[in-house]
């Protein structure tokens, strides 16, 4: 009977997160007539390839993908490099008057108010500097929006590292680069992990910014190339979907192919390992 | 190589941690740096390491002042007491990684991974991980990581502290003879006077980051220069009595005992002030006990008797103090039995109450 209740809230779990999901994949398969008949068609409909024909070929979206695609691995890598090395810093370096304390509170900080607040001013920065309508100036944006995160999750990652092994590894005649290069990131490697599935998805998934800073197809991610279908004179629901279901594959590789680290990194911290 | 220090001193905001701390240590020398924990013997050593900064004072390895160099450049190995083996490589790649961080050939490297895992007795571990061994293994990859690349000198903190009572006996005994066959500087650091007293060439007795003595284990545990040294080396520690000296009846005295410090009493009467206290103190070894009343011995009562197997501990309730004394192994007495001791004080030390400093 336990049991039973148990399997029945999975269920219902499931049900409300992947309904949405099926719904999106089924109606980019389908042909206009059926996404609208009454009662709906679930399961029997005649597939068609057109909307993807539609969105990829003769619309830009393979142009979106690759912003998109351009966009989120640049500002994860960018915001790692820089995220994991302040982060270290934060971790192992003590400053006067605990300084360091309140640095990374004040990284923090910067995530606490409303991402909207920042979008005018930095609209002007972007046009003042002439990178409006640019992959780089969403690939900057989004560094700086995931520095703050891959600053106090790495953080706490490196703090769980003793610190014993990365001095007897400079005892040893490695330098404190290659001491962090050589013992600590393989150590801390589940961690990285999870911080560069998280600024993955989020870099991938903004919308704001996106809309705020590029209008030319050229520079446009998936997110806001999706929504610039629902115009005035029609919606065109098999165009976004299909996109929608193309923007759903990278993550979904990405978090399949790191799934071992992922576990491990989400859980550290909470279980010793 | 050689290892000095030269009023080396450690400051955390307003705390000193190392004192003007001054050591010479002889090319090949094993010498141990023994106090309680916080005494800065660690500190010490990191200091050496390069680990931490002096605050002031020099640090000098064979000769040379390391002060401003990194622990990189330094060229000592230290055998840290958590062993810090990288949890990520096998036991063959710990123990190379000294080498491979030098860029030394893939062969050369694997050579003396060999030689010296051989030496250790590890050789059949090297493909193992670090979670997959023992403490004891542990150790002995600690120690080789150490060895392999023929360092200046060995730094140890505490290297025997995780291992159970046994084991530590055991590598207490293998670390003397791998000293004492490589011949290599080393400076160890221990909290165990055991340890220090079997290990060491020389000891240096620290407290509350100041040097209290150092000098040979048997100097320094029959002329302890204070108090604290002579409480602290020693297992059971010294007795001591207070009380004062009558220079001209020749003659320690409190309100329990009344001792007659004879003519081969090393401490030189003149130094005494009769009206100053004086702290007497006396090892377990040097108190005889028996059972019957002897002439000239003072009666007192057994307190509890302990027995070890090779020997007997009587502790014995003296006015308001305890003294333990050593006899042999088959002393059997009931608690509250009246016993006469004696001090053989030829062996006594004196300390002034005051300074704690020996007379």
């Amino acid at each position: 009977m336990k049991r039973l209740l148990r399997y029945f809230a999975v269920a219902v779990a499931l049900f409300t997160t992947l309904a949405p999901v099926y719904w999106m994949i089924t109606i980019s398969f389908k042909r206009e007539v059926d996404q609208f008949a009454l009662p709906p068609r679930w399961f029997y409909f005649t597939p068609t390839l057109e909307h993807y024909v539609d969105a990829f070929v003769a619309r830009s979206f393979g142009q979106y993908l690759l912003s998109s695609l351009i966009v989120a691995i640049c500002s994860t890598a960018g915001a790692l490099v820089l995220g994991t090395l302040a982060a270290y810093s934060l971790a192992r370096f003590r400053l006067p008057r605990n300084f360091d304390r309140k640095l990374a509170l004040w990284i923090l900080s910067t995530r606490m108010f409303p991402a909207i607040v920042t979008a005018v001013p930095l609209f002007l920065i972007m046009r003042d500097l002439s990178l409006v309508n640019t992959r780089l100036s969403l690939i900057i944006t989004y560094t700086a929006f995931n520095l703050p995160f891959v600053v106090w999750m790495m953080r706490g990652f490196f703090a769980e590292v003793p610190r014993d092994l990365e001095e007897a590894a400079m005892v040893d005649g490695d330098s404190r680069l290659g001491a962090l290069r050589r013992i600590v990131l393989p150590l801390v490697a589940p961690g990285l992990a999870a911080t560069a599935m998280f600024c993955l998805i989020v870099s991938w998934n903004e919308f704001l910014f996106a809309l705020v800073l590029t209008q030319t197809d050229d520079a446009m991610t998936l997110p806001v190339g999706i929504a610039g279908r629902v115009t005035q004179y029609g919606i065109k629901w098999g165009v976004m979907s299909a996109a929608a279901v193309v923007a759903m594959v990278p993550i979904l590789a990405f978090a399949l192919s790191v799934q071992r680290y992922l576990v491990r990194g989400l859980s550290l911290g909470a279980v010793k390992g | 190589m050689s290892i000095s220090v030269f009023n080396l001193t450690k400051s955390f905001d307003r705390t000193t941690v190392v004192d003007h701390l001054s050591l010479e240590i002889a090319d090949g020398e094993f010498v141990v740096l023994l106090g309680p924990s916080g005494c800065g013997k660690t500190t010490t050593l990191r200091m050496i390491a390069g680990l931490e900064q002096a605050t002031s004072g020099d640090i000098l390895i064979a000769g040379t002042r390391v002060n401003d160099l990194p622990p990189q450049r330094r060229d000592v190995a230290m055998v840290f007491q958590s062993y810090a083996l990288y949890p990520h490589m096998t036991v063959a790649d710990n123990i190379g990684y000294p080498l491979r961080v030098r860029r030394l050939a893939a062969d050369q490297i694997q050579k003396q991974v060999r030689e010296t895992s051989t030496l250790l007795e590890i050789d059949t571990l090297l493909q193992r991980k670090p979670r997959e061994l023992s403490g004891g293994e542990r150790q002995r990859v600690a120690l080789a990581r150490a060895i392999v690349r023929h360092p200046r000198a060995f730094l140890m903190d505490e290297p025997l502290s995780n291992l159970d009572a046994k084991l530590r006996l055991q590598m207490r005994g293998e670390l003397k003879h791998l000293q004492q066959r490589l011949q290599t500087t080393t400076v160890y650091v221990t909290h165990d006077q055991a340890e220090a007293m079997t290990l060491g060439h020389r000891v240096a007795v620290m407290n509350k980051g100041k040097l209290q003595q150092f000098d040979t284990p048997l100097e320094i545990y029959s002329r302890p220069a204070n108090r604290f040294v002579a409480e602290f080396v020693g297992s059971p520690s010294m007795n001591f009595l207070e009380g004062s000296v009558d220079v001209s009846n020749r003659i320690f005295e409190n309100q329990q005992v009344s001792l007659a410090l004879n003519d081969s009493q090393p401490a030189s009467f003149s130094n005494f002030d009769t009206n100053k206290p004086v702290t007497l103190g006396i090892r377990p070894e040097d108190i005889r006990v028996s059972l019957s009343h002897r002439d000239g011995w003072h009666q007192t009562r057994v307190y509890v008797v302990e027995l070890m197997g090779s020997e007997t501990l009587v502790i014995l309730q003296l006015g308001a103090a305890k003294l333990t004394a050593r006899t042999a192994a088959d002393f059997r007495a009931e608690p509250d039995c009246p016993v006469w001791i004696e001090f053989d004080t030829t062996k006594a030390h004196f300390f002034d109450s005051e300074t704690g400093l020996r007379h």
